[in-house]
């Protein structure tokens, strides 16, 4: 039958939930090479000095585009726990724990914390931030060729 | 300073799981509206704005204005197309249908808004509210479907402020109660606190009478100018005063405040200073109750009380009929349902009705009312004033 992607094998990149990591579809891949490498990274503007998150190649301050690339923080203190035990996203296992978590002083943003059960993580706790790889999408090519792309992500980890 | 603005009718589809397709959706909300301005044709519109989020999402179905345009037998020559910012889409439409009459460039638009959620798998939607933050980097966490987010807020709320979980259920019981009038509502059944406070959680301390519901629908609305609107209704007319639109951050690294909405503060401030009125003078609200806990913030930011006191404003009855300012009369989006992109229109229907004293339980007197919308993660936020006087 035609029509119905999905019965012919196929994967929708549009519906994926990662983005696409690779430098041939991404400038900001360095992140991605980064954290590969262990290292939770960001950009920041060479001309006025303003950190940014997520890492771009315009400085959203100045308008400048020479960056360059600098660590963050990988442990940081939870402000705020939620725990979702039900519907979840697809891609997700109950219970989905996220945390608000200060990167000491550096950075704060919600994240989600695995290997972690309702109940296990409170306020106060440490966390430490870590790579965690993703399944890779087989991608359609040119010829019929299928381009495997290895991919990466980054969770929190109770300390 | 522009030609005054007028909103003249306004008319819904059902709300709820409905057995129906957008565009089946977006006929009974046309329709709706055109019944409620007798006096005006489908062929005296020169302009349509749809207000839809998920439209290639759910829908699969792009470019969505001419379609809905061919189908409500409107011929646009001067504006025809989509408007995007998801919970608040609808609203987003209604003000830039009053820029383009104020400033000459149409005289009558329609402005609808509303979506087609529900598909068989539930999860379809959860997972393409991971696109609704910043997707590459806190929807690829998991972040986007707002119970989690929001139930940070209200934990934080309560530590701040003391915000009592009672509080928050007070807020969906009274929701509840005047949603329970609204014949086009999801939910037309009254809820006691007892059955607020031990609903199932569904992310703690949010339970399920907290939240409001996945939805389908429609609304519509006709804006016009003054010297049109004459033409069409000898209703009392209803004028556009004010509105404001911020945002402030988009990714959860680059929130201000969880608790303290900054993008709301300065959209209400923008639509307070061009309507010429303070919060006091507010007669009746639709604030966006997507949760109770988003009431609450709500009453405090857009200047009802004082920061930290929403709680206590909701418990004294001050957000109810005869209280300072009855807030969410139609039911909100706790009874009504959420169809993103329709919401913002389902709030200036119930304000259109209430300034024209025609609502199913009328505010006495109202002569200036307020919508709001949050979208996203509370990313932005949109406020309209609407008023009896110019
Ligand atoms: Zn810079």
């Amino acid at each position: 039958m035609k029509g119905i992607s999905i019965l012919e094998g196929k994967y929708a990149m549009s519906m994926d939930m990662y983005p696409l990591q690779d430098k041939s579809f991404n400038r900001i891949h360095p992140f991605y090479d980064n954290l590969k490498e262990g290292r939770f990274t960001t950009t920041k503007c060479k001309d006025c000095g303003t950190r940014s998150f997520p890492p771009r190649v315009l400085c959203p301050e100045c308008l400048s585009e020479e960056m360059e690339w600098v660590d963050l923080p990988m442990e940081g203190t939870v402000l705020c726990v939620s725990e979702q035990l039900a519907g979840v996203p697809l891609g997700f296992t109950p219970p989905l724990i996220m945390a608000h978590v200060d990167l000491d002083g550096e950075l704060s943003y919600l994240g989600r914390v695995q290997n972690c059960q309702a109940g296990e993580l409170k306020a106060g706790d440490r966390v430490k931030v870590v790579a965690i790889p993703i399944e890779s999408i087989p991608a359609e090519g040119k010829k019929g060729a299928i381009i495997e792309m290895e991919r990466v992500f980054y969770v929190f980890e109770k300390i | 300073m522009g030609r005054n603005v007028c909103i003249i009718g306004g008319g819904m589809s059902l709300w709820g799981v409905r057995q129906a397709t957008a565009r089946d959706l977006y006929q009974e909300a046309g329709k709706a509206c055109f019944d409620d301005v007798p006096g005006l044709s489908n062929k005296d519109v020169d302009g349509l704005l749809v207000g839809s989020a998920f439209t290639e999402r759910s829908n699969f179905q792009t470019h969505l204005a001419p379609l809905v345009a061919e189908y409500l037998g409107i011929k646009p020559k001067n504006i025809c197309c989509r408007v995007e910012l998801l919970c608040a889409s609808g609203s987003s439409g209604i003000i830039l249908a009053y820029g383009l009459i104020k400033s000459g460039l149409a005289d009558v638009i329609l402005v609808t808004g509303g979506e087609k959620l529900y598909t068989p798998q539930r999860w379809e939607v959860f997972y393409s509210e991971l696109g609704t933050g910043d997707h590459d980097f806190d929807g690829a966490q998991g972040l986007g479907l707002p119970p989690p987010f929001f139930s940070m807020v209200a934990q934080k709320h309560m530590k701040e402020y003391g915000t009592t979980e009672e509080q928050l259920s007070m807020v969906s019981v009274k929701n509840r109660r005047n949603g329970a009038r609204n014949p086009k509502a999801q939910f037309q059944k009254e809820i006691t606190l007892e059955d607020a406070l031990n609903a199932p959680p569904i992310v703690r301390p949010l339970k399920l009478f907290d939240c409001c519901p996945v939805t389908d629908g429609a609304a519509a609305v006709i804006i016009a100018s003054e010297e049109r609107a004459r033409e069409y209704t000898d209703k009392p007319l209803v004028y556009i005063k004010g509105t404001g639109q911020a945002s402030v951050n988009n990714a959860s690294a680059n929130m201000p405040s969880m608790t303290t909405w900054e993008a709301l503060k300065i959209a209400s401030q923008e639509a307070y200073r061009k309507a010429g009125v303070k919060p006091s003078d507010i007669d009746v609200a639709q604030t966006h109750d997507c949760f109770t806990i988003s009431e609450i913030i709500e009453y405090e930011d857009l200047g009802f009380c004082e920061k930290g006191e929403g709680g206590l404003f909701v418990e004294e009855g001050r957000s109810d009929f005869g209280g300072d300012v009855p807030v969410n009369t139609d039911g909100g989006l706790l009874s009504c349902g959420h169809p993103f992109g329709g919401t913002g229109i389902r709030q200036a229907i119930e304000i259109l009705r209430q300034l024209r004293g025609d609502a199913f339980k009328q505010v006495e007197g109202a002569r200036t009312g307020l919508t709001h919308n949050l979208s996203g993660l509370t990313a932005a936020h949109t406020v309209l004033i609407y008023g009896r006087d110019v």
